[in-house]
């Protein structure tokens, strides 16, 4: 039994009908919560200033093949401590409403939508009903997360129209822009409401590619479903399974190598140096600088040709199981890839000290789509955007996971919120990356790659699971269902946390700079569709 | 008379033959400069041929308007490279118009351009023309300061006239001022009205941030050829302008056969060192700010109004 923590007499001693749960993932608190207590609990939980609890996930769980009830779960992290709380409650019989909480705390408006699309489930006192994940053309009464809907059904089309946000006046007009892009663009669609060239305000809608990832995990067993983590989002390969393999090794209570550990804290960073050198490049390219855009793309595909001479994977597929990597890298490799990654830094410093002596890109960087720092709060950001406007969270330092607890991470810190801050946080991030490549080589351990799983969980057992990918916190919930299946798997990439607040960075700012601020983000399509 | 008809049609063949290639030159040079092999520098027209095969697709809401645009644009850049000097220092439509006519015979397919952009219907289309038109409006009057000032120092508004004074050096160029301060304005006013970067990138895919390329987003096959190849043809007759009124050494200022082959081979050198110089600038620099291109303008006009200035305070 652990001491109990000052957090938890805090919540213990405002809300004493609070009981203690149990504990998951040896560092988070649980607690059972009648659901009329939600918007006080999560109130207090957000505003306390000793706690300052930022939002991390809403999910829910149909658990009516076992009991007729729904499960709802609220997951906080703690702001100084980053401690996380986890809330829970139950919705029983025909009970299909809940208290809304999204009035208190900003961040929780999408998950309450997506909870209300995919389980039907209706949040009360949410201030924008209007559907999320279900375009309008889903016929009425479809909610896919429900255990009695099968994953295979074919959707008939209903008419309907989704009612955007207007403003209104004399020179007013809105320019629609999406889904269908000139480029290769994935797809979103930007509503745009502007007087001349300056913006007003912009809305998103998204969810185009709905592909029923959280419904396709469930037709998986534990083990097996590692490629459908590496899909979620095609560039975060690494992030996802990683984060999913993990859930699965606290489930089957298995002990991961600490070779392997070290490997997977190598493949995480590879991830991170190529993504962030092709973001670069592409903010560069979108000011019509493209030199810089020719040379960062060139670095990023020496790193992907580095992955695929490691793994045999350009996009480093196929490299993270559930107890450990797939296959050893040889001493002498790594060292051939520090090496080669040493020649990446120095290049990477004289095209940084070009893109950063550059007058005119300099010009079109600063104060551009600027995210405050409150506003980041109250959606919660994280990741590359958080960090450029002062949100001091890395879940390699904060939560150790991998072998970072080994491998002390200096973090990248900005508060202007600017579009050269986020790209200052990657420029950054590289450099720290490739620090961390070195250090992982002079210290990593001889030994196993990998540990086979020898037991099932209990149906029902749920966890945790949250990696530091390269645009943020990837989350994962799984709980585990009959005969080594999955009950449920919640997915939650940093994307759908960042975009919300992406429509709060352009008012004001000009049209022509709206993809460079998008750029910026660089969010993912796929991940936030699922 | 029929060494006039001649050199109409020599003209006219030669701008024709010569502007994709410096579109496909600057191409080149930008992808040498971002180390990579770049496609050909003929690449323009093999894209112009496969373009006029294609069947053109246009808008339900568009007019007449829409696909006269083409032929309009076409047609008045064409004729406004009549006016310009390039092989030989006679321009063949010397008769019909003089540096006022040039700057207006653009103007008149920009303007077409921009109702074009209008007329389609698209979000972009209209947005390519507000732009195109702010850009317009403030290049326009950076250009006639500056071609002022040439056409002061040399006394006549005839490009021939001008282009044949200093190509022998009978101009009185004993300050150079009000040239290079006109050559700057210019420059600038070049790179603005052919597109290019730092005022608009014609590489980009990205509709919100276009100009030029938003107004001719819903064009196709043979318009979008027509359009493409005046595009070229306004980029032609800027670097000739340039090449000629400020480097007109090597011109041919007779019609003998051996001065126009002399001249015809150093104009092309001289374009061609142009279009090298635009490749390398669309290097150096990010596009700037919209907001921001209107005061690279101011430049360019206080620049065109220097010009003028000094051409008076020099001669007093």
């Amino acid at each position: 039994m652990t001491e109990a923590r000052p957090c938890d007499n805090l919540l213990k001693a405002a809300f004493p009908t609070i009981l203690q749960g149990d504990t998951i993932c040896g560092e988070s608190s649980h607690f059972q919560v009648p659901k009329d207590l939600l918007p006080t609990i999560t109130r207090y939980l957000h505003t306390q200033p000793n706690l300052r609890g930022r939002l991390t996930l809403i999910w829910a769980c149909d658990h009516r093949p076992v009991r007729d009830t729904y499960g709802l779960h609220y997951l906080f992290t703690l702001d100084a401590s980053h401690h996380w709380v986890v809330l829970s409650c139950e919705l029983a019989g025909n009970d299909r409403r809940f208290p809304s909480i999204t009035p208190h705390v900003h961040a929780a408006k999408w998950y309450e939508r997506e909870i209300r699309d995919m389980f039907g489930l209706i949040p009360e006192g949410h201030p924008d009903l209007r559907r999320l994940v279900r375009h309008d053309h889903w016929p009425k009464g479809t909610h896919p997360l429900r255990k009695d809907f099968p994953w295979n059904r074919v959707l008939g089309r209903q008419q309907g129209a989704y009612h955007f946000r207007r403003i209104e006046g004399e020179g007013v007009f809105e320019v629609p822009v999406g889904p269908i892009h000139a480029g290769i663009i994935e797809s979103g669609h930007f509503r745009f409401s502007v007087a001349g060239e300056p913006i007003m305000q912009l809305e998103l809608r998204l969810f185009w590619k709905h592909r029923g990832v959280e419904k396709l995990f469930e037709e998986q067993t534990l083990i097996g479903a590692v490629p459908l983590a590496e899909r979620v989002s095609g560039d975060t390969t690494v992030g996802h399974s990683l984060a999913y393999c993990q859930a699965v090794e606290t489930l089957l209570d298995l002990q991961v190598p600490r070779r392997a550990k070290y490997l997977r804290a190598l493949f995480l960073e590879l991830e991170r140096l190529y993504n962030h050198l092709g973001d670069i490049g592409a903010m560069c390219n979108d000011t019509a600088y493209a030199l810089a855009h020719a040379h960062c793309g060139r670095m990023k595909e020496r790193i992907m040709q580095l992955n695929d001479r490691l793994t045999g994977s350009r996009f480093l597929r196929g490299v993270i199981r559930v107890g450990g990597v797939t296959r050893d890298i040889e001493n002498r490799q790594l060292t051939n890839l520090v090496d080669e990654l040493n020649r990446i830094q120095q290049d990477f410093s004289e095209v940084g000290a070009i893109i950063f002596a550059n007058a005119s890109l300099t010009d079109r960087l600063e104060t551009t789509g600027v995210l405050d720092e409150q506003t980041a709060w109250d959606h919660a950001v994280m990741g590359v955007v958080g960090r450029a406007s002062g949100m001091d969270c890395d879940l390699r330092r904060d939560r150790p996971f991998a072998a970072y607890d080994e491998l002390p991470v200096n973090v990248a810190l900005y508060r202007y919120g600017d579009v050269r801050a986020r790209l200052r946080v990657r420029g950054d991030e590289i450099h720290e990356s490739i620090r961390l490549i070195r250090e992982i080589r002079s210290k990593i351990p001889d030994g196993p790659v990998a540990i086979e799983p020898s037991c099932s969980p209990n149906p029902g057992d749920w966890t945790l699971s949250a990696v530091e990918g390269w645009r943020g916190e990837i989350l994962y919930m799984v709980m585990a269902g009959e005969d080594g299946r999955i009950h449920r798997c919640k997915v939650r990439d940093p994307s759908f946390v960042n975009w919300p607040a992406i429509q709060w960075t352009v008012p004001g700012n000009i049209i022509p700079d709206f993809p460079l601020i998008n750029k910026s983000f660089n969010l993912s399509y796929a991940g936030n569709d699922l | 008379m029929l060494q006039a008809v001649i050199l109409v049609v020599a003209q006219v063949m030669v701008l024709l033959a010569v502007s994709p290639f410096l579109v496909g030159l600057i191409r080149k040079v930008k992808a040498r400069l971002q180390l990579r092999r770049g496609a050909s520098v003929f690449q323009p027209y093999a894209d112009l041929a496969k373009l006029f095969q294609k069947q053109p697709v246009i808008s339900t809401t568009a007019s007449w308007v829409f696909t006269a645009t083409p032929y309009i644009v076409f047609a008045s850049t064409l004729s406004a490279g009549l006016l310009v000097p390039t092989f030989i220092s006679q321009t063949p439509m010397n008769f019909a118009g003089n540096i006022i006519a040039l700057v207006y015979l653009l103007a008149l397919g920009t303007f077409f351009l921009i109702l074009a952009g209008l007329d389609a219907g698209s979000a972009f289309g209209g947005m390519g023309s507000s732009r195109e038109a702010i850009v317009a409006s403030l290049t326009e009057p950076a250009m006639i300061l500056s071609i002022f000032a040439i056409a002061l120092t040399n006394g006549s508004t005839s490009l021939s006239t001008i282009v044949q004074k200093t190509a022998l050096l009978e101009g009185a160029v004993a300050d150079p001022s009000p040239h290079l301060m006109a050559l700057a304005a210019l420059f600038i006013v070049a790179l603005a009205e052919t597109g290019r970067v730092p005022v608009d990138n014609p590489a980009t895919h990205l509709e919100l941030t276009m100009i030029h390329e938003a107004m001719v987003l819903e064009y196709s096959g043979r318009y979008l050829a027509l359009l493409e190849w005046a595009a070229g043809l306004k980029l032609a007759v800027f670097l000739s302008l340039i090449a000629n009124i400020f480097a007109p050494w090597g011109i041919a200022t007779t019609p003998a056969p051996a001065a126009m082959m002399v001249g015809f081979l150093i104009y092309l050198v001289k374009i061609a060192v142009l279009a090298v110089v635009i490749g390398i600038i669309e290097c150096m620099f990010a596009k700037l700010r919209l907001f921001r291109v209107t005061d690279l303008l101011g430049v360019a006009f206080i620049l065109g109004l220097l010009g003028l200035l000094f051409f008076y305070i020099l001669r007093s």
